[in-house]
């Protein structure tokens, strides 16, 4: 294997599953997450000279981020400009190859969980620092780093997600009691 | 409205209090019952979290597809026997090995638009990566692209002209989500990339390491044909298509 191959996988890929969670819960879709964390891993190793330090996951999360956002913006600019013939897709069902699709039936069960719920619901500025804090366990420099924000912002919005965290929870144990009763 | 403590409160709860500032912390906790409070709280809801929440790993498809990606980005001598090996195994044929073995040897192209339109078409060659949508029917390959890409092309079948369409794929280029629409035409694959056009021009047709790639513009789609097939008979298609 040549060596600069060698390097990018002993560095980077055990942070694919990292990457891949992180991509998880900015896109919220096991398809999309599929498609930023391999543009990210392409982007990445192409820039792979540059990286020097030694935060390799940080600098890895930080692509995986701006490819979200990239791929996100041209969604939306899709969504604003009607394409030609959209007709065509009221009689079509795609046949989509035959590959196993392992997440989608995780994703059902992810559905019924009630926190995962909760947290898919928050804005995207609270889920990313709550993911990168809670579940990475990154400090908040590396958040810092990766959402591209003044270690104070990390501070503030890391408060207000865990408080709106918090409250969703609570509102929704109420709305299970009084389901019960 | 919160104690004035409460955002360092959090931060010594993250481990991010030196010890001078921790134990000054811990000194206000221990005579502030809303600071208690919250202490309380943000440890319930890590515990809730690291517990409860769904823990994903890479699907091991995911893995193979970013290695597959990888193999494709800057192919080295060394990778040439284990890729020999996936041409033959798949329904990639001789031609296709051969393709691929000249863009193995071949210098780096200079325009990293023509290296990219190299790689995905070269990367869409090797086994299980050709074909996302699998069908002959333009009104099934057509609407399929609406959530797979950024851009929705002219689709049309022209078996009878000696094109097959066989189906659709999403690729990345120009970071965007390309449209693919895969023809067969005799033993070779034919790959119509699709995107939306941008300030740049569109590059001039050319030929690199045996495949020859028709650029043109309809609309504010680029389109890029791909193939090793001869240039007569890619042109045609080029032609069958502007002609949609």
């Amino acid at each position: 294997m040549d060596d600069r191959r060698h390097r990018f996988e002993a560095l980077v890929l055990p942070h694919l599953d990292a990457a891949y969670r992180f991509a998880r819960w900015l896109t919220r879709s096991p398809g999309d997450a599929d498609d930023v964390v391999q543009e990210a891993i392409l982007r990445a190793f192409r820039g792979f000279d540059a990286l020097r330090g030694s935060d390799v996951k940080a600098w890895l999360l930080t692509i995986v981020r701006n490819c979200h956002l990239t791929a996100l913006k041209q969604q939306q600019r899709r969504a604003f400009v009607p394409l030609p013939e959209e007709h065509d897709s009221e009689d079509g069902h795609a046949v989509v190859a035959a590959t196993p699709d392992p997440e989608s039936a995780s994703m059902r069960r992810d559905d019924q969980r009630t926190l995962d719920r909760l947290m898919s619901a928050l804005p995207e500025e609270h889920r990313e620092v709550l993911v990168l804090r809670e579940i990475e366990e990154m400090d908040y420099r590396e958040i810092a780093a990766v959402t591209n924000v003044p270690i104070g912002t990390v501070m503030s919005r890391l408060a207000r997600a865990r408080a709106a965290l918090k409250a969703r929870w609570l509102q929704e144990a109420d709305r299970e009691s009084h389901a019960v009763r | 409205m919160p104690c004035a403590e409460s955002m360092r409160v959090q931060a010594y709860f993250d481990g991010e209090a030196d010890a001078v500032a921790a134990a000054d912390i811990e000194r206000h906790i221990e005579g502030c019952a809303e600071c208690r409070a919250l202490l309380d709280d943000l440890e319930k809801l890590r515990s809730a979290l690291r517990q409860e929440l769904t823990y994903e790993t890479a699907p091991p498809a995911l893995r193979a597809r970013v290695l597959r990606a990888l193999d494709a980005q800057r192919p080295a001598k060394w990778r040439l026997q284990p890729f020999w090996k996936g041409a033959f195994s798949g329904f990639a044929g001789t031609a296709i090995a051969a393709g691929i073995a000249f863009f193995l040897l071949a210098p780096p192209l200079t325009n990293p638009l023509l290296e990219d339109l190299m790689s995905a078409h070269v990367r869409s060659l090797m086994p299980d990566h050709l074909i996302d949508v699998v069908s002959t029917d333009k009104h099934t390959v057509k609407p399929w692209f609406a959530g797979h890409a950024d851009v929705s092309p002219v689709v049309a079948d022209f078996t009878e002209q000696g094109y097959r369409l066989i189906g659709g794929r999403a690729d990345y280029l120009d970071h965007q989500r390309a449209a693919v629409i895969v023809y067969q035409h005799g033993s070779h694959i034919i790959n119509v990339f699709s995107w939306a056009a941008t300030k740049d021009s569109v590059p001039k047709s050319t030929t690199r390491n045996g495949y020859h790639m028709a650029f043109w513009q309809a609309g504010d789609l680029v389109y890029c044909a791909v193939s090793d097939t001869g240039w007569d008979e890619l042109l045609k298609l080029v032609q069958l298509l502007q002609r949609e």
